[in-house]
């Protein structure tokens, strides 16, 4: 696949040639930066970190309906999601975690909701030329430049942005803007190897995963959750906001005759995710349900889709109100093992 | 803040044979952070700090630790929990003693006068976290940063914690052991911090909540945090009958937004830790504090401020004003 | 079938005819049902251990064990204990009423591999729903059995399911049938005592046996030990698990007990294989 340059320059026109396809981009505001539908003639920015909530969002929306129906009914109409969308400045992290998930929503049975949107969704990812204080993508398989999950990767060169087609609907993006671009030369994937060196480099955070998929059963009664997670609120901050975290709950509501059976973002580390009506819990404390978040990711995920469900955002690091730390938790994982 | 002090008060504490361990505040792992720290031993004590980084509330462990159904023939432990508390947190504690929500007998009260904590956002914001964890101390200024060696002297309204400009009690109202010497309090400047809002009219207010719900990720994290929100069956999580959707949308939103806000009018003793732990950012703190302020100005009821007081919402005086009860 | 094209999308089912097994706050009702389209109907394939999500429109849905065996004929029973929510409106259901159905879900119980075997079921309270497609299942099919033995108990005569089925059962001279309730009782001919006391007494071989197990969580710890004394191994003992469920599909994540999800690689599991399982008797 080929590469190209954008000027800096032209970024308003590349923008507005999109801006008719349902185009999202990250925008600050009092809830700090997420990403957003990108409004008419607003020119995007991609001068920051990454997104508070993950850009998961646009293929798992907190809240999906899967169908609708009138109250007393029995016809179901679903509203089949097939819009197409564009998400520019997608960060490595979170298009490998969606990649992670594209396992779990086609195994076995296919999940119609998130494989649309999935299809439909281009993925313009951002390298990282400056990662985060507490990002180690590195660490998980991932990097500043990784290209996993992504359509297309730019890379901020300065004064151009280099684009990387990765897939069909990559290059078929890159078609329709090709009057704005210029082909790229040996010196931008120079420019570009070089970068990513430096980005790596810059990672501070970081984790030897070897051996913690295969030690963690082993430490199943092991004190070592109890002190991790004895400062824990069950916030679920962790969670929700985590791009591989894909659980949700599914509920009827109802507004006057009008119905829906819709799912929502749910979290193992919520009391009633496991809780019985009889009142029985089969995870009854934050300790159980810390222990299962890290499992979950480090080694049940690894079984079933031999690959690691986290993938360094560092997001839970950042957001957790109570520093509970998932690399302090690896940490004495591993030494523990 | 002398931390010899207080780390031997910790140890000593924690060495009594009717305490369980104590809750207290220390160094994070990267940055600025601070960790609630659960305290059994002298060694593990000797880790405590007091610093302007302490902005958690540790009373909410009073009534957050859960207590798993035990194995047969094991005894409930129940010796004392020790807490530190600044004086917002010892009003959270107040207000459990008001609710009966705890037992004068099972805890054992450490007072922390408090000259203000920062707004950790700010913080981050003006002087870049490190991986390395900082240092940050009080000094007749205002605040000394200690980061990577370097030395930095930072004026108290630079940063200083919006609940902190408003606070009326920085000395703990309850304890049992005081460590370091009351601060003098100073005058908030503003009543509350609504009035920006209130005097805006009601269209723009509106306008203004209703974006700031439309955000919200229904986390629950602000009543997780809460010390005041303990109920065991949170009307949040009951299926049967539903009272609010779990549907993440601005009707739903709000609807849980205001329940939240009308439970807690009369009891929030804003210590500002909803707000703080928001990934939203939503100002919850304006909104219970324009409640506080109702209640106070119209019933006269301040939350724990005196533990011999009567709750609030269970009291009724008959010269109640009631103009808005339909 | 499982709904190819949306998973998620439940098929209308009419309930045609429904009673109640036990009574009290959390009585049981059984339905059989029927579904609308005559498509599905022919093409629904069930299995012994497989469950179902059904549910009410507007409420909810609940995974419940499908009690009947596919020999039985073109229909489904649920016996459904009322809990919560979506037990509740299910409970209002009467004849001619609609419900919706989807699945089936999970694992089955490998009723092939064990042809020529003896068949212990063991099952207490709400537990004989899953047992009950196993039983008809191998009285159907008696030639390719060893035997087959039922233990079954509740706490009062009042708590037994499928009651209607019992006298017939006593004439069917290939079923060793063992009724109990935990205290005695007026005009009750059966056996009195805890299921894995009756267990016991029975004293199984296992030779060339297999026993399945479904009931309260306590009632299939004792079990689970007795069989062991009985000289039962891991692998000829098996039993379903509930945890959580929403979407049955392996989607949701929340029925997971360690690296498995209950609703795909289960609900049946052999005790060998479910030792391996660290949050399996949580
Ligand atoms: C594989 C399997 C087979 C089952 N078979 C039967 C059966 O044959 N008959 C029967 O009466 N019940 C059965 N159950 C239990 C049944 O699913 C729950 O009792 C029911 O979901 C409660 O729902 P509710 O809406 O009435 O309760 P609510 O409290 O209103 O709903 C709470 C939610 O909690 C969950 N839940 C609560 N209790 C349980 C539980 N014990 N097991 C699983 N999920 C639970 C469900 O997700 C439910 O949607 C089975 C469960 C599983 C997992
Ligand atoms: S974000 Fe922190 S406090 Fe909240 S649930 Fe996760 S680990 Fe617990
Ligand atoms: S577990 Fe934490 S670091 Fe890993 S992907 Fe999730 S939020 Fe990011
Ligand atoms: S089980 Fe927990 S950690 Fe795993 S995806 Fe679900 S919420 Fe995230
Ligand atoms: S509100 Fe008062 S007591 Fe609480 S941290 Fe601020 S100054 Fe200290
Ligand atoms: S913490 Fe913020 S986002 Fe979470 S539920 Fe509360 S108000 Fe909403
Ligand atoms: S019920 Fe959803 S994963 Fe099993």
């Amino acid at each position: 696949m080929s590469a190209m340059l954008l000027n800096k320059e032209k970024w308003s026109d590349f923008v507005g040639m999109l801006a008719g396809k349902n185009l999202w981009a990250p925008r600050e505001s009092d809830e700090g930066l997420r990403f957003v539908p990108v409004a008419e003639g607003e020119v995007p920015t991609l001068d920051y970190n990454n997104t508070r909530v993950p850009p998961k969002e646009a293929v798992f929306p907190q809240t999906e309906t899967l169908f609708k129906f009138k109250v007393g009914g029995k016809d179901l109409e679903e509203p089949r999601p097939d819009q197409d969308a564009v998400l520019l400045g997608v960060r490595p992290c979170d298009a490998r975690a969606m990649h992670i998930i594209d396992e779990l929503f086609s195994w076995d049975e296919d999940d119609p909701y998130y494989l649309k949107r999935r299809e439909k969704t281009v993925l313009v990812g951002l390298a990282c030329n400056e990662p985060g204080l507490n990002c180690f993508c590195t660490s998980v398989g991932g990097g500043p430049v990784s290209t996993e999950g992504l359509d297309l990767l730019m890379v901020d060169l300065g004064e151009k942005y280099l684009l990387e087609e990765v897939t069909e609907k990559g290059s078929a993006l890159i078609d329709e803007v090709k009057e704005l671009l210029e082909e790229a030369d040996d010196n931008s994937s120079k420019q570009k190897d070089k970068l990513a060196d430096e980005a790596a480099g810059k990672i501070k955070r970081s984790i030897e995963t070897e051996g913690i998929p295969a030690g963690l059963p082993g430490l199943w009664e092991d004190e070592l959750w109890q002190r991790v997670s004895a400062s824990c609120i069950g916030c679920g901050t962790c969670t929700f906001l985590c791009p591989t975290c894909h659980c949700f709950d599914i509920q009827d509501e109802t507004e006057g005759f009008e119905a829906r059976r819709c799912r929502m973002w749910d979290s193992c580390m919520f009391r009633e995710y496991t809780l019985h009506t009889s009142g029985h819990n089969p995870r009854p404390t934050r300790s159980e349900r810390t222990r299962n978040r890290i499992n979950h990711k480090y080694s049940y995920y690894v079984d079933k889709f031999e690959v690691i469900a986290c993938v360094g955002c560092g997001r839970c690091i950042n957001l957790c109100p109570v520093n509970i730390d998932i690399l302090d938790i690896l940490g004495q994982v591993k030494e523990e093992i | 803040m002398d931390l010899d002090k207080l780390r031997k008060t910790a140890a000593e504490v924690v060495a009594r044979e009717d305490v369980r361990y104590l809750l207290g505040w220390k160094k994070g792992t990267f940055g600025y952070r601070i960790a609630p720290g659960f305290v059994e031993d002298a060694e593990s004590a000797a880790e405590l700090i007091f610093s302007p980084l302490c902005t958690a509330n540790l009373a909410t462990y009073l009534t957050l630790t859960e207590k798993p159904p035990l194995p047969r023939g094991q005894e409930p432990d129940d010796r004392k929990v020790a807490v530190m508390v600044k004086g917002c947190d010892s009003r959270a504690v107040t207000q459990l003693l008001i609710e009966k929500g705890i037992e004068r007998e099972s805890v054992v009260i450490i007072g922390c006068p408090c000259p203000g904590v920062v707004d950790h956002e700010l913080l981050a914001e003006k002087y870049p976290e490190t991986e390395e964890t900082a240092e940050l101390k009080w000094s007749d200024k205002g605040f000394l940063l200690l980061q990577n060696g370097e030395e930095t002297e930072i004026a108290r309204d630079e940063l200083l914690a919006e609940k902190c400009r408003l606070c009326r009690y920085p000395n703990p109202v309850v304890s049992d052991i005081m460590v370091g010497e009351p601060v003098e309090t100073w005058e908030p400047d503003d009543d509350q911090g609504v009035a920006e809002v209130e005097g805006k009219n009601a269209e723009v207010r509106w306008e203004y909540w209703q974006e700031q719900f439309s955000n919200c990720l229904r986390c629950y994290s602000c009543r997780n945090v809460c010390p005041l929100c303990y109920c065991e069956d949170c009307i949040l999580d009951r299926l049967n009958p539903t009272w609010i959707y779990r549907s993440v949308n601005f009707s739903e939103n709000t609807a849980f937004n205001l329940a939240r806000a009308f439970h807690l009018a009369g009891r929030c003793i804003e210590c500002g830790e909803c707000e703080r732990v928001c990934p939203a950012n939503i100002p919850l703190g304006k909104l219970n504090r324009k409640l506080a302020r109702e209640v106070r100005e119209k019933y006269g009821f301040e939350p724990g401020v005196d533990p011999e007081a009567e709750p609030f919402q269970a009291s009724y005086k008959p010269d109640d004003p009631e103009e808005f009860i339909l | 079938m499982i709904n190819k094209e949306n998973p998620y999308i439940p098929y209308n089912a009419t309930v045609e005819d429904t009673w109640y097994e036990t009574g009290g706050e959390r009585a049981i009702k059984t339905f059989k049902v029927v579904f609308d389209d005559e498509n599905i109907r022919k093409s629904w394939e069930h299995f012994p251990g497989q469950c179902a999500m059904i549910g009410v429109l507007g409420v909810g849905e609940s995974m419940i064990s499908i009690s009947c065996s596919p020999t039985e004929g073109e229909f489904l029973r649920f016996s459904v204990m009322r809990m919560g929510k979506v037990t509740q409106a299910l409970h209002q259901l009467e004849p001619g009423d609609k419900m919706t159905v989807r699945g089936p879900y999970g694992n089955k119980f490998p009723l092939d591999q064990w042809q020529g075997k003896h068949i212990l079921t063991i099952g207490g309270g709400i537990g004989q729903a899953p047992m009950r497609p196993v039983v008809e299942y191998v009285k159907s099919n008696y030639d390719n059995y060893g035997g087959l033995t039922m233990i079954y108990g509740a706490r009062t005569s009042g708590d037994l399911c499928f009651k209607e089925e019992f006298e017939e059962m006593s004439k069917d001279d290939q079923l060793s049938c063992h009724l109990t309730i935990d205290i005695e009782e007026e005009q009750w001919d059966h056996n009195v005592g805890f299921v894995p006391q009756i267990l016991m007494d029975l004293n199984p071989s296992p030779e060339n046996t297999i026993a399945v197990t479904c009931g309260p969580p306590i009632m299939i710890r004792f079990v689970l030990e007795n069989l062991k004394k009985l000289g039962f191994e891991d692998d000829q003992i098996y039993t379903t698990l509930e945890n959580r469920m929403k979407c049955g599909i392996g989607k949701c994540g929340r029925c997971n007990a360690g690296n498995m999800y209950v609703c795909k690689d289960g609900p049946v599991f052999s005790y060998a294989a479910l030792k391996e399982v660290p949050e399996a008797f949580a």
